[in-house]
């Protein structure tokens, strides 16, 4: 009788050794866990941003000119992530109970990481008719922002992009100082409701920072056939020259087309 | 289909282009929490409430500090025995009044530089404002949640009785219970704020706040793009302008919009210009200069700080500023 005490203790004491041991096995794994989950997210996110700078998508994502702000960012965020790793693994001893998964630890990083994830998978797209209708004030000739950035008064009228033709109508908008003027642009097709059949507008989005802020600007085509022929959403390259066309209440300025040729979507689809 | 692309590829361009300014936000507010050490720096506040309130307003220009990274700052300058002013100004100011946001809403709004200069305008005014109206209150125990009112240093609660003048038993006596409790709270505090000696231990530090400032708020940026890429694709275009053209309407909807959406003031421009084209001016302006100051988020944290009375008036009075001076602009100046 006396002799079982202790190693009843005994038993009782391994067995509780042996769960503890398991306990911080399990401790460890889930804090090796979360760690690399924690340091993949980051650089994952470096990594999408990267990703959409080699794959040429950038451009249509941002203006050019702060590419260099994302491309930094990017490779920031992975030095970021692999820091955290190194910093946790060094660190080891002193962390662990600092590393729960709380529901909002693993809600953020389920965000981050799906939309991570999603951004490797799902295609860009430039933007099309649908969301210049739901920008445009109407017309696609006024321009949303008052001060150009680039305006040349100077330039052939032939080499004008749509843009440029815009500016230059907002700036002395009496359709017979162009009338005759050659005209040589590209853009896509919206078949404008307020459109005659035989006429489409030629349209661009032009874009101030980033994708959130685009807005169309177009000029309206005289076409040699019916509209039907020319898809929307499709890019043409236009040429012909500047027309003046009356209607009952305005006199306005219509590319008379002499041709029309589709051409593929440009890399950089915006005009600035 | 169609649809849900161009919302996903603008949902996708806000988040491209607001990363790099999180980031940088995330990256200086972790280097200064870690590097800075603002008990030197409270010692040479100005005392008068005027001074202190634009000292206080403008300190966003040193610790640069998004409405998520203020809130802390703000609770430790006023345990160190910064002046209210300057605590208040700060708390309002700083989220906006700095330069990593100038910067970003100069990037989103750089065709009309008019909202960069009144956003920081307006943000200025209502912060001195508000400060002042605070700082008339002399007992600044009376604003802040029970915890910190008793850990703030005597010099500054306006209790300028002697102790052995005040009522009570010394056995047992409020006054001594108090005391303890403030020393426990201050050790509590102190050890929140110690910065480590160690530089790796340092370092260690800086990534980890790095890293948990980048995970939140990249969280709250993702949750922000998503409702504003779908509000653009989605709603149709007469809702939109029918909300976003009158110039009471469009202010109410921008301001409910800041409060609710709680997005980071280094990136909230990015938001509002994707509303640029259908909202006047007042009401983007509304959003920037509101939604800094008041949003869900920020009034979680600062329930830490202040008691509910006190933030439901700051809530008041800075609805109305913001209401009546963006109303302003919208009849006057645009």
């Amino acid at each position: 009788m006396t002799r079982e005490h202790p190693s009843l203790e005994e038993r009782r004491r391994l067995r509780q050794r042996r769960r503890e041991y398991r306990r911080d096995r399990r401790r460890r794994w889930q804090w090796f866990g979360i760690t690399l989950l924690d340091s993949f997210t980051i650089v994952a996110w470096g990594a999408l941003l990267l990703h959409y700078w080699l794959g040429g998508d950038l451009g249509l994502l941002i203006h050019p000119a702060y590419r260099w702000l994302t491309i930094g960012a990017g490779i920031v965020l992975i030095v970021t992530g692999l820091g955290v790793l190194w910093s946790r693994l060094r660190s080891q001893t002193k962390m662990p109970e600092a590393l729960q998964m709380t529901w909002w630890r693993q809600l953020s990083l389920g965000i981050l990481l799906s939309v991570a994830i999603t951004g490797y998978v799902a295609p860009l797209r430039a933007f099309t008719s649908d969301l210049a209708f739901q920008r445009s004030s109407g017309d696609f000739m006024t321009l949303a922002r008052a001060q150009p950035q680039t305006f040349r008064v100077t330039q052939n009228p032939g080499d004008r992009a749509i843009i440029d033709w815009v500016r230059t109508l907002n700036v002395y908008p009496e359709p017979d100082a162009y009338l005759g003027d050659p005209v040589n642009v590209s853009g896509f097709a919206i078949h404008s409701p307020d459109l005659p059949v035989d006429q489409m507008m030629i349209a661009q989005f032009v874009i101030t920072c980033c994708a959130a802020d685009v807005y169309p600007v177009g000029l309206p085509v005289l076409l040699p056939g019916d509209r039907a022929e020319y898809p929307q959403d499709q890019w043409f390259e236009v040429s012909g020259e500047m027309v003046v066309e009356e209607t009952s209440d305005e006199r306005r300025l219509v590319i008379a087309a002499t041709d029309v040729q589709p051409i593929p979507e440009p890399e950089d689809p915006y005009a600035y | 289909m169609s649809s849900l692309l161009s919302a996903f590829t603008l949902f996708m361009s806000l988040l491209v282009e607001a990363f790099p300014f999180l980031l940088i936000g995330v990256l200086l507010s972790s280097a200064l929490r870690f590097l800075v050490d603002e008990r030197t720096f409270v010692r040479w506040l100005p005392q008068n409430p005027l001074a202190g309130a634009l000292a206080g307003s403008t300190f966003g220009f040193l610790f640069p500090a998004c409405e998520c990274g203020n809130v802390p700052v703000a609770r430790r300058l006023l345990i160190q025995g910064a002046p209210t002013s300057v605590a208040i100004g700060f708390l309002l100011a700083a989220p906006t009044v700095n330069p990593i946001v100038i910067w970003a809403t100069w990037t989103a709004f750089r065709d009309q530089p008019e909202i960069v200069v009144l956003r920081v305008v307006f943000s200025l005014t209502i912060s001195v404002a508000m400060a002042l109206l605070f700082s008339s209150q002399k007992d600044l125990r009376a604003l802040l949640q029970p915890s910190i009112a008793n850990a703030l240093p005597q010099t500054v609660t306006g209790s300028q009785q002697h102790p052995l003048l005040q009522g009570g038993t010394y056995v047992l006596g409020g006054t001594q219970l108090q005391t303890f409790e403030r020393m426990a709270y201050q050790t509590a505090i102190a050890a929140e704020m110690a910065i480590p000696d160690e530089l790796n231990e340092r370092f260690h530090l800086f990534l980890e706040n790095t890293f948990q400032e980048l995970r939140d708020l990249g969280t709250v940026l993702i949750l922000g793009s998503a409702i504003a890429a779908t509000i653009q694709v989605f709603i149709p275009r007469e809702i939109i302008l029918s909300l976003g053209q009158g110039p009471v309407t469009s202010i109410v909807a921008m301001m409910v919009l800041a409060a609710v959406v709680s997005i980071c003031s280094t990136v909230d421009s990015f938001f509002a210009l994707s509303f640029a084209g259908t909202f006047t001016s007042g009401a983007l302006l509304a959003f920037l200069v509101y939604g800094p100051m008041i949003d869900l988020k920020a009034i979680g944290m600062m329930l830490s700080v202040f008691k509910a009375r006190t933030i439901f008036l700051m809530f008041l009075l800075i609805t109305q500023f913001t209401f009546l001076g963006t109303l302003f602009v919208n009849f006057h100046l645009s």
